[in-house]
């Protein structure tokens, strides 16, 4: 599995792989890492910011002595420093979430195709239900019941994305278990968990492997409309989405900076992902790669 | 008989699935707040009377039996009465849905010749610069989030131009005892800005999907044939291999139409559109369970009967899975 991930990433030699959605990508994640050093101001702190110079437009002097470069939010806090403190809760929201709900549903997939009766039964129907509704929904009613926080978000995002990864890993597992390697794992009277973690569960990783960045990019959009909504992180600490709400109620009176520039920023992470992941996943799925 | 029990399994799930959503959106609803303090008027009520008010709502009841008194009550059609608006929930969301129902078929109305077109034209010339742009875009299209594409819309539509108005339903003219927008000017100038927000990551999906379609649909045999034949190219696009790709495009209308029932919430409170989705976020907001409680309900049916009638509709048009069943 893992030769087979390099092998299909050596066929194009390093510097084809710089495409531009890569650096660009890569540049997000930088800055993310980054911001507390970077950014002018510490829009989590209170102190920091100048409430009379709430909705200042793009290159006002700020009286913390640096240049409102974007401007500033409602509440006076500096546009430049929410984008960039915004994508950290972004990108650790998105992240964790879609890399959790692989573990799970992969666990949860394999684990159907393994044991076969009343446990596929039951994971299955379950996976059936969830994804016979739109994500976006799953993750509201998730989020509703779950109530505002930036762990409730990642869980709602969990809830609604490990069906996809369960379905996909069972479809493989279940073609994986006729194999004569299973059965010898079988006759040798391996543990249970260890067939099904050591033997079955690397075999069957790889179409789903392929599907996390996908999901990554899903996750951040999915994260912002939640907050957009006012369902998701707490207002005094703003990701992408809620800043972009945040901002809404000023577009109207020709404020556009505020919502303009996050949204802008959020865009471009969700399009760079996208465009990442559909490489991965043209380059590591036979199936895709002649269409 | 497989057919009936297939559908009957089906029937079956779909209760299960009904049965589930209103559980979790019950104890959901009820684990966010105590409606009570957005009924009385907090300033002037005495905890005499939030009290009384908890009383005569029924919260003072243990959450099981709230909820076994709800499944009663709709079991009877009833969903309980508004807290906010005072009226009976389930007619306050059919009030509501022509609105949402409007928006999102004129949406499709546009997504779906958009799509399809882009996608077979893509298709036909794999690798080639329309087919290279088209799939960049879509890319760009779905990376869009809707509600800043909704309020980008806004701001050049409506702030920095002036040509469309920036939000409601405008005038509408009654058409079979319901409220139509697009039966009026006004209605459909208001119309505009939603329809696109909506309409853009769909046109995007569905060209992805008619242009991969296309490809394989250009690459057998009696497309070959076709052309040895010596159709014009136009007559072969548009009478052999649109007839064939249309399965697909026609099942992942239907479920792009649910996704878009779902996604009129976020584009229904940017456009203050009146619809069930703007209904469904107020309410949750004002924590107005009967009404939440009565918008999941009718989403998980609109989205159950959807589904089917997208499988039915395969069915129909595909004889192969007719007969894989």
């Amino acid at each position: 599995m893992k030769a087979e991930i390099l092998r299909a990433l050596n066929k194009r030699p390093l510097p084809r792989m710089l495409t531009p959605s890569t650096l660009l990508l890569a540049t997000y994640i930088l800055l993310a890492l980054a911001a507390p050093v970077i950014a002018p101001q510490n829009p989590y702190a209170p102190l920091q910011i100048y409430a009379w110079e709430a909705s200042s437009p793009p290159g006002t002097a700020g009286s913390g002595g640096f240049l409102y470069l974007l401007g500033t939010d409602g509440l006076g806090r500096d546009i430049v420093s929410c984008i960039l403190y915004g994508l950290r809760i972004s990108l650790v929201v998105s992240i964790t979430s879609a890399a959790i709900a692989a573990l799970i549903g992969l666990t949860a997939g394999v684990s159907a195709a393994y044991f076969g009766r009343w446990v596929d039964v039951a994971i299955m129907r379950l996976v059936d239900l969830q994804l016979s509704l739109p994500t976006i929904l799953v993750a509201l009613i998730a989020i509703v019941t779950l109530g505002p926080g930036i762990d409730r978000i990642i869980l709602a995002l969990i809830i609604a994305q490990w069906a996809t990864y369960a379905r996909l890993a069972r479809s493989v597992a279940l073609s994986e278990t006729r194999k004569s390697y299973m059965d010898a794992a079988r006759l040798m009277r391996l543990p249970t968990s260890r067939i099904l973690f050591r033997h079955l569960l690397p075999n069957s990783i790889a179409p789903a492997v392929t599907l996390i960045p996908i999901e990554v990019g899903h996750a951040v959009a999915l994260e912002a409309t939640l907050s957009f909504l006012g369902l998701g992180v707490p207002s005094d600490k703003p990701s992408l989405g809620s800043t972009v709400a945040n901002g809404f109620q000023y577009l109207l009176t020709g404020q556009y900076w505020i919502s303009l520039f996050p949204g802008l920023a959020l865009f471009g992470l969700i399009a760079s992902i996208n465009f990442v992941g559909e490489d991965v996943r043209r380059r590591l799925d036979p199936r895709s790669r002649s269409v | 008989m497989a057919l009936i029990s297939v559908a009957l399994g089906r029937l079956s799930q779909s209760v299960l699935l009904l049965f589930a959503m209103s559980l979790i959106g019950f104890i959901g609803i009820h684990s966010i707040g105590n409606p009570v303090f957005n009924i009385v008027n907090i300033e002037t009520a005495t905890p005499d009377d939030i009290q009384r008010a908890t009383i005569a709502l029924g919260l003072d009841q243990p959450v099981w039996r709230q909820y076994a008194l709800f499944l009663d009550n709709v079991v009877h059609g009833n969903f309980g009465t508004s807290y906010i608006y005072h009226q009976p929930a389930l007619a306050l969301v059919m009030s509501k849905l022509p609105a949402t129902l409007e928006l999102a078929c004129v949406a499709m109305l546009v997504a779906a010749p958009a799509g399809t077109g882009v996608g077979l034209l893509a298709g036909r010339r794999k690798g080639g610069l329309f087919d290279r742009t088209a799939l960049r875009s879509s890319v760009f299209a779905l990376s869009i989030p809707s509600f800043w594409l909704s309020m980008m819309l806004i701001l050049l539509g409506a702030i920095l131009t002036g040509w469309f108005p920036s939000g409601g339903r405008g005038a509408t003219a009654s058409f079979m005892g319901l409220e139509w927008s697009v039966l009026t000017k006004d209605g459909l100038w208001h119309m505009i800005l939603p329809t696109l927000a909506l309409a853009v990551p769909n046109i995007a999906s569905i060209a992805r999907l008619s242009r991969s379609g296309t490809i394989e649909v250009e690459s057998l045999d009696f497309t070959r044939f076709c052309r040895a034949k010596g159709l014009s190219p136009r007559r072969i696009l548009f009478r052999h291999t649109l007839p064939n790709i249309s399965v697909p495009i026609m099942t992942i209308i239907g479920l792009q139409f649910g996704g878009m029932l779902a996604f009129a919430v976020v584009v229904e409170s940017i456009f203050s559109w009146p619809g069930v989705g703007k209904l469904l976020i107020d309410s949750i907001q004002l924590l107005d369970r009967p009404v939440v409680m009565a918008t999941l309900t009718f989403i998980s049916v609109a989205f159950i009967a959807l589904n089917a009638f997208v499988d039915l509709f395969h069915a129909v048009l595909d004889p192969r899975v007719r007969l894989a069943s």
